[in-house]
């Protein structure tokens, strides 16, 4: 008997994944591999606030076209 | 040994965020650029809509809340994607929204129109830059 899901499955960055829902809307969006943006490499948060988390991890950027925004960062909490 | 009633979650949480940033010289001065909106409301839990929109913060702010179109834009939005932070970093400023978990973490057409006007905003905001010494 086989069962009907699949024995393999393709891991998918969350950069990629949120890249794919703009694409959705129409955003000319393009995901980048992780640490190729300078914006990776500097705080994530001003530090004007006290509630800010302190442990966050990258999940690298994606860069806009036709946008006033430049690039996305996608960062996970812990 | 007794189980600690109320545990600290460590490690990575299945909370995310999108930092969405705007790549200008913070020129003028960093507090300028922050910017958090005080939100009107009407009705209760599910069917609490956002009826008006008061920016707190420094320079942008001010600019955020003479925008009407942007004031329009918001009142579309719900609760919870209304709640934008605005902040200053050194590679940019940073437009984000709350955490959330990775089933509702995707992009309207709505919250990034909101997102793309405060870029705009932003963009549009005149600042001579540092004086090199």
């Amino acid at each position: 008997m086989h069962d009907s899901e699949s024995d393999t499955f393709h891991p998918v960055n969350k950069n990629e994944e949120f890249c794919e829902s703009l694409k959705k809307i129409g955003v000319d969006a393009k995901a980048n591999p992780i640490d190729t943006d300078e914006a990776e490499k500097e705080n994530y948060y001003s530090k004007h606030y006290s509630h800010t988390p302190s442990m966050v991890t990258n999940h690298g950027t994606i860069t806009l076209k036709g946008s006033n925004i430049d690039v996305v960062q996608i960062i996970q909490k812990g | 040994m007794a189980q600690d009633l109320n545990p600290i979650p460590w490690g990575a949480q299945d909370r995310y965020q999108a930092h969405f940033i705007v790549k200008i010289l913070v020129g003028c001065d960093d507090e300028d650029y922050l910017a958090r909106p005080t939100l009107q409301t009407a009705g209760h839990f599910a069917s609490k809509k956002v009826t008006g929109i008061k920016w707190v913060g420094g320079e942008l702010a001010d600019r955020l809340n003479a925008d009407e179109t942007l004031k329009t834009l918001m009142t579309k939005l719900s609760y919870e994607d209304a709640q934008i932070h605005v902040e200053p970093t050194k590679g940019g400023v940073r437009i984000f929204g709350r955490w959330k978990d990775s089933h509702d973490f995707t992009m309207t057409k709505e919250l990034f129109a909101v997102y793309d006007r405060i870029a705009l905003d932003i963009k549009n905001m005149s600042c001579s830059p540092p004086v090199q010494s």
